[in-house]
């Protein structure tokens, strides 16, 4: 044959791989230190989510029971968080907290990306009069305060977490839907769509095959970030009452807790607050060195 | 014909994490006489773009460079950044391969080339906009007055490229280095530039670093080439007596792989495999696995650059059978 | 010519100008195409930017809708087809493209990407498709090992390779290469050159060559076609086309070829000005504004007023000048 071959001895070693997603993983993880901190706070939030019963030195209070003798305690070697106003070790609450917040949040931004994918996708890709439409329909989601929109479905159907959610993902989906328009229509140009597009390759097809698995990168990347932010969103509702309710261990119900007594009894919204701190800061270093691990042009 | 510029064993090394990641040079040697005009070609990878760069000192913070580059009786590499921002634009400038990223799309192409010039000749803003409008006109630019207050993007590429010729013209350098200036353009504006080019060659007297990967382009407008492998400089010469005689089976392999030298339809000439990656240290010549003349001699010991007659030089131990 | 494998008629391409001011104004991409392929030859298309030449490629594709006109593959209207015919005409007709690398899916591996073409038609499965996979990499001159490997880890000519075997998959009869090479290597180049000769060869292929580069286009070409701004002002036998261009716009493009020597550069330029802007079409012959040969023939009024039709100047070259007879030659009682 006169074609001439690259022979495996000649295989350009410059091109070498960059081995898959837990290869890539794995360096991110030794070399930034804000994957490791940031790895570090969300392994530990979800442990602290799935063993709560075990780890938490009261609780049952941590559920809601409460020891009135007991409150408004300073931190001490008994509760080293200190206990509330109804005697509640503070502590074991904020522990039991981490079960509402990291569940809340998983469920919102995975129903905001599920609605709001698709419909940016399609957007993106068909352009039209079906963009238009699509997004003078996310433009009237966005122009909603969300908090007007959790104040008015609180006062509708009750105030509860679950409502809480509701609202928030009915203010959420439109940014997914933005931010994967604007990628699909990057991408849209590319030549390995018109290839596609070429081979015959049905839109569907070429939507699920080529568009959204090239759109991944910037879309998790942004829902790892909003997993801290909407943890932010559900503390604010909960604190005005719109969202969890008492006896629930919720963090931003905590710190409402003790919002008028911060001068005094510092700890009983102090350290919930610091949960949510923590919480939100593990998720934006995550968030940051995301790209990295996923994309696989990356390293080498 | 005295030197103009002079790289003396250039050598740059890329790292990460502290290790030596890459050897992208590993010894250049290569000079520009004062209005003359040296093609640098090779194929990607070889180190031709990082060379040009090298001179200018524009290398990304993890390259690491040795040896010496004499410019104007001093060692360029060895300048501080201040210095060093007195030269570039001034004394040496570069023009690139593509025109629109060079310009910052916000303010208009008469406000940027006049940066340059206020910056190094201290003219105030009449002179400068005065000088600024000979210089489009220089570069063959219609209405230079009204192509001034136009942004970029409401150039074309040909216009565009003239206007990047421009910039680095305004301050009469007497060494410009052009990175791959015609490969965006079409055909007949890439001929026009080049005309240009040559003519303001003329007229200044500038001396001219040319990188290409374009051997034919080369050879029609530069006085010599030097061909780059794998980080080092394999051949020079004049590039008439280059492509008539190459002395290194690498530029051999080359010119023969051009279609426009070879029957229409016909299996075209080439050589197997790729070229050895940044961190090959094999003792011996880098052209060695691939070469078609290659000896045992050849995969032993490297052969150095020398002459071969009147001022062509090889790194070949067969040059002679060539 | 009924024996074409595909044949252009008056294909006509229209994109629509918004927000310049003008109402119903539109860029005529591609303004009255008529080209006629027969089968297993390969026909090279030659222009610059604006001539229209990629989109003569995307509408022969389907990439694009006609705005007018017609295009017959084998017989069958493109336009006309039914989903059934389209479905067996994206196998008939594939591309090579000029990035390699951009196109490829970057999220694939080469393996998935040259099988994609096979599922998507349902021509192999399983065993079968792994072996159609094995002979596609022989034929083009790759290794099991880079079945495995992402775009990013391949050089540029693997990339080609990889887009080349992608479009052999379905046993296409047409080829549309557009710039395959420009963005390679010389030595690289001459690889795929060489490749896509075989492969015509081997596979009885039929090729249209879109290239910028004269050298290339002459390698591979049995005919030549050269659009100016969206016609075909030239077309013929590559060589006779070579060595005896009639249409002044194709002489300036060969006097514009690298490789002619130093000299070349000092003499007066073959093109001054650049393309007028693609709206504002000059009136009569499009090129008149930058053509040498109406600056010789002191400026004759028909080129200014009177859009040239398609002189012979052989039995199967034509040249769309006034004059591409000979200076004598011209419109009836028009000479200057």
């Amino acid at each position: 044959m006169s074609v001439t071959l690259d022979s495996p001895e000649q295989l350009p070693p410059a091109y070498r791989s960059t081995g898959g997603i837990s290869r890539r993983a794995y360096r991110v993880l030794r070399r930034e230190r804000a994957a490791q901190v940031g790895a570090s706070i969300i392994v530990l939030l979800v442990f602290v989510a799935l063993t709560a019963p075990i780890l938490a030195p009261y609780p049952a209070q941590g559920r809601g029971v409460a020891d009135v003798p007991a409150r408004d305690l300073a931190p001490s070697w008994q509760h080293l968080f200190g206990t509330d106003h109804l005697g509640r070790d503070i502590l074991s609450r904020v522990i039991f907290g981490a079960r509402p917040a990291l569940g809340v949040s998983l469920v919102v931004v995975l129903m905001a990306m599920l609605i709001g994918v698709p419909l940016g996708m399609i957007a993106g890709y068909r352009g039209g009069w079906l963009d238009e439409t699509l997004m003078r329909i996310t433009d009237l989601f966005l122009a909603f305060p969300p908090l007007l929109l959790a104040i008015v479905i609180s006062a509708l159907l009750g105030p509860s977490l679950y409502h809480a959610a509701i609202a928030l993902v009915i203010s959420w989906w439109p940014w997914y839907a933005r931010l994967s328009r604007t990628v699909t229509q990057s991408l849209r140009q590319a030549p390995f769509i018109d290839a596609a597009r070429v081979f015959g390759v049905r839109e569907p097809v070429i939507l699920a095959r080529h568009v959204l698995r090239n759109s991944t990168t910037p879309i998790l990347v942004q829902a790892t970030v909003d997993l801290g932010t909407v943890i932010l969103a559900v503390g604010a509702l909960a604190f005005l009452g719109l969202a969890s309710q008492p006896p629930l261990a919720d963090w931003g119900l905590m710190v409402a807790d003790g919002r008028e007594t911060i001068q005094t009894e510092w700890w009983i919204s102090t350290f919930p607050g610091i949960a949510i701190f923590v919480t939100v800061l593990g998720f934006n270093l995550l968030g940051d060195v995301l790209r990295d691990v996923l994309d696989p042009r990356s390293g080498s | 014909m005295s030197a103009l510029l002079e790289i003396d064993d250039l050598r740059v090394d890329f790292s990460r994490d502290g290790r030596v990641t890459s050897h992208a040079l590993r010894g250049v040697s290569l000079a520009v006489g004062v209005g003359e005009a040296v093609g640098v070609v090779g194929e990607t990878g070889c180190g031709k773009t990082l060379t040009g760069l090298s001179v200018l000192r524009m290398l990304p913070d993890n390259a690491h460079a040795t040896g010496r580059i004499s410019f104007d009786g001093r060692n360029l590499l060895g300048l501080s950044p201040r210095e060093l921002r007195s030269i570039r634009g001034g004394r040496i400038s570069m023009v690139f391969q593509s025109p629109g990223t060079s310009f910052n799309p916000v303010f208009t192409v008469g406000h940027q080339i006049g940066l340059v010039a206020s910056k190094h000749l201290g003219t105030g803003k009449k002179e400068t906009e005065r000088l600024v409008s000979e210089t489009l006109h220089a570069v063959g630019l219609p209405n230079p007055d009204s192509v001034m207050r136009f942004y970029p993007h409401e150039l074309s590429g040909g216009m565009l490229q003239r206007a990047m010729i421009a910039m680095a013209i305004i301050c009469r350098p007497s060494l410009l280095i052009a990175d791959e200036p015609t490969t965006a353009l079409d055909v007949t504006i890439a001929q026009q530039i080049l005309r240009l080019l040559r003519r303001l060659q003329r007229e200044q007297g500038f001396g001219v670093f040319f990188i290409s990967h374009d051997l034919d382009l080369v050879s029609d407008f530069c006085d010599r080439i030097a061909v780059l492998y794998a980080g080092r400089v394999i051949e020079t010469g004049k590039a008439e007596e280059l492509l008539r005689r190459p002395r290194h089976p690498y530029t051999r392999a080359l010119l023969e792989a051009l279609p426009g030298r070879a029957e229409p339809g016909a299996s075209l000439p080439t050589v197997p495999g790729t070229v050895p990656t940044e961190l090959d240290d094999a003792p011996g010549c880098p052209f060695a696995p691939r070469c078609p003349l290659v000896t045992e001699l050849c995969r032993q010991e490297r052969p150095p650059l020398v002459d071969v007659g009147s001022g062509h030089t090889a790194a070949c131990h067969r040059s002679d059978d060539l | 010519m009924s024996s074409a494998l595909l044949e252009l008629r008056d294909v006509v391409k229209l994109y629509p100008v918004r927000g310049s001011g003008r109402k119903g104004a539109s860029i005529r991409a591609v303004d009255g195409v008529d080209l006629a392929i027969p089968a297993g030859r390969v026909f090279g298309l030659v222009g610059e930017s604006g001539s229209g030449k990629t989109t003569v490629a995307r509408c022969i594709l389907g990439l694009t809708p006609l705005s007018e006109g017609s295009i017959e593959f084998d017989g069958v209207d493109l336009s006309a087809a039914d989903r059934r015919a389209r479905r067996a005409l994206h196998r008939e007709i594939q591309l090579v493209f000029q990035q390699p690398a951009a196109a490829l899916d970057p999220r694939m591996t080469v393996d998935r990407l040259i099988a994609e073409p096979l599922t998507t038609h349902g021509l192999a499965r399983g065993a079968a498709l792994r072996e159609r996979i094995a002979r596609l990499l022989d034929d083009v001159g790759l290794l099991p090992a880079h079945l495995r490997r992402y775009p990013h880890e391949l050089s540029g000519g693997q990339c080609q390779r990889v887009v080349i075997a992608r479009a052999l998959a379905t046993d296409p009869r047409l080829v549309v290469l557009d710039e395959p090479t420009s963005a390679l290597d010389i030595v690289v180049q001459a690889q795929i050159l060489n490749l896509l000769v075989e492969l015509r060869d081997r596979h009885g292929l039929t090729y249209l060559l879109i290239s910028h580069d004269l050298s290339v286009v002459r390698h591979l070409s049995d005919r030549i076609g050269v659009m100016y701004l969206g016609r075909v002002v030239e077309e013929g036998p590559a060589a006779a086309l070579l060595d005896d261009p009639r249409h002044p716009y194709t002489q300036a493009l060969l006097a514009s070829t690298r490789g002619r020597g130093s000299a070349s550069l000092d003499a007066s330029a073959p093109l001054e000005d650049e393309l007028p802007s693609t709206w504002e079409l000059p009136t009569g012959c499009r090129f008149h504004p930058r053509c040498a040969l109406r600056e010789k023939l002191g400026r004759p009024a028909a080129c200014e007023t009177i859009d040239p039709e398609r002189v012979a100047v052989s039995p199967d070259h034509a040249a769309a000048c006034h004059f591409a007879g000979g200076a004598d030659a011209g419109p009836e009682g028009l000479r200057s």
